[in-house]
Order: C-alpha cells, then structure tokens, then sequence
C-alpha cells in the first residue's frame, strides 16, 4: 500500500500562487504586490486563483511546489508514472522508499489522468490532513470548480 | 537591477527523511528537491531573453500588454553609458522611439501592439522558480566571463542568495 507523507511545501501556496499572477498584471514592485495582496486578503487570492482556473493559466501553479516521501511504491510503478509525467523529480531512498518533488501543475495534470489520479488523491488527501493549500485544494480539486 | 529570495526548500526537513531511511546526505542527490522562487525587478528585457533560455524554471513575468512602457524605464549598459556619442545616439533613439509609442497609444493603438516598437532595453520584472540543478546550470553558465555583463550580475546575485539560503547544499558541491 502506497503511503504518502509530506515532507515540504511552499510557504503560504495560495498567495505565492497570487503573486505569479499580479506579477503579469502590476508594475509594483515585489514588496508592494505583496503588501496589496495582504491587505486584499483570502477572498482576493480566491479571486485570482478562480481566474487562473477559468482562463486555464496554470502555469503560475508552478510556483507553488511540495516534497514528499513515498513509501511502498515500486521501481516499475513508479517508472510508469515518471515516464507520464516527466516533471516529477524522484530519488530513491530504498527498494520501495523515494522522495519525490513536483510543482502543482504537475499534481492538476496528475489528477486529470486516468493513470496518475490515485497518486494525485493521495497527495490532495495529504495536504488536506495538513491544512496546507486549503483554499487551493478546493478550487482545484473540490466539487465547485473542477481543474479536469 | 534587484533580485529577491522570495521562499526556499527547507534543505533540513529533507536531510531528516535522508536521516531516518538510512540515506547519507549528498548534495547531488538533492539537487532536484530543493527550490528557490526569486523575484527578478529592473534588468532589461535582453537579459530575460537569455535567462528565459534556461527552460527547466517557471517563470511569470510583467506584461506589456497591459502596463505602459516610459522611456526612464530602461537599462543603458556601461559600454554606452561612458561614451558620449553613443550615449546620445542612444537617448535619441529612445526619444524617438518612445514618442512613436506615446502617439500610438493616444491614437488608440492598444498597448500590446504599440510596444513592438518598443526596445529590448527596456526594464522588466518577474518572479522565477527553479530547482537547485537548473540554478547551478545557469550559474556555472552565466557567471563565466563570455557571458554579457548584465546576466553575469543577475547569475552572481542568484548564486549569492542561494548560497545564503542553502549553504551546506553549495558548499558542498563547491568544495568537491
């Protein structure tokens, strides 16, 4: 059986994520966007993370990275996956163990696959279990806006 | 030009799963792992030509569809800075070029179109996330005396910042 724990994540993904997007947008300065972004709050990166899924821009999820360990997987198993999604990074740690990096992009397409869904549910289910990407989670992967 | 560590993998949370599977740390092995999200304000849009090169990164920069382009808004490099005529011939250029734009922006050419006549000294900004094997590329690459002064000072500042952020990680690979 596959476990799946995370390792690492971005700091604060969603409004990471909401300063890729106003970068394109905003002549400000970093410090700047992020003051505005702070000041907006929640309800303004729910706003722009929805734009980006509307306008299918999911190239500024590619900021937004995780590390996990993945425990129980084997060489073939996991070459399947890699050969698939070629943006997955995984450097084996024992017969069955690897530690796996991958931006959120990578995780949409992974749960927009037929293949690659189950791993893609066990990495969602993990950042649920640690409240990480709330807001993310459920605008990708929840019942209101599907990424697939 | 300014450049900004905006976050970085916690090289120390992925030394503890080395740690506890068994794994001595070798920086290699992390290369892939560990990341750095950079925002990149004030360098020409030259450089970001060249730095856009390097592929495996993710990169969102400021667009000039959207935002109006003003002529105190570009990078003169040294060669031209110090030399009186070229200096001129150049700030006749931008004079001309940038009115051109005006014009057409007052005529109402929208943005996107009016800026390809725009120059590629023009200033930009951007934020950039790169994985610790690409940033060495660039560094190994861009920090060499061919490459052209201005990456050389953005290739320096990012391997300044990674270094500070991840020491053990660069150390290591430069001592070998």
């Amino acid at each position: 059986m596959v476990n799946v724990s995370l390792v690492w994540s971005s700091p604060k993904p969603e409004r990471t994520i909401a300063v890729a997007m106003r970068r394109c947008y905003s002549t400000k300065a970093i410090e700047d966007i992020e003051t505005e972004l702070e000041q907006k709050g929640v309800e303004y990166w729910k706003f722009l993370l929805t734009k980006c899924l509307q306008d299918k821009s999911l190239d500024v999820f590619e900021h937004f990275t995780i590390s996990l360990l993945v425990e129980g997987v084997g060489e073939v198993e996991l070459s399947r996956l890699i050969c698939r999604f070629p943006y997955i990074h995984a450097t084996r740690l024992n017969e069955i163990d690897w530690l796996f990096s991958m931006n959120a992009r990578t995780l949409v397409e992974l749960w927009r696959d037929r293949e690659g869904k189950p791993f893609a549910e066990s990495v969602v289910a993990e950042l649920d279990r640690k409240h990480v990407s709330p807001l993310f989670n459920e605008l990708v992967f929840g019942d209101r806006i599907h990424a697939c | 030009m300014r450049v900004k560590l905006l976050y970085s993998t916690e090289l120390e949370t992925l030394k503890k799963v080395l740690a506890e599977k068994g794994v001595s740390f070798e920086p290699e092995a992390l290369l892939d792992h560990v990341v750095y999200m950079f925002a990149i304000e004030d360098c020409s849009r030259v450089t970001t030509h060249q730095l856009v090169r390097h592929r495996v990164a993710s990169y969102d920069q400021e667009s000039q569809r959207f935002s109006a382009a003003t002529k105190e808004g570009v990078v003169t490099p040294p060669s031209i800075q110090t030399n009186e005529a070229a200096n001129k011939a150049y700030d006749e250029a931008l004079k001309t070029v940038y009115s051109a734009y005006e014009k057409m922006v007052t005529a109402g050419v929208p943005k996107e179109d009016a800026r390809y006549i725009l120059p590629t000294a023009i200033k930009t900004k951007l934020v950039m996330t790169i994985n610790a094997r690409s940033l060495m590329h660039i560094i190994w690459q861009r920090t060499a005396l061919q490459a052209q002064w201005e990456i050389r000072e953005l290739a320096t500042s990012l391997y300044d910042l990674a270094r500070e952020a991840t020491p053990e990680l660069w150390t290591k690979i430069i001592e070998r």
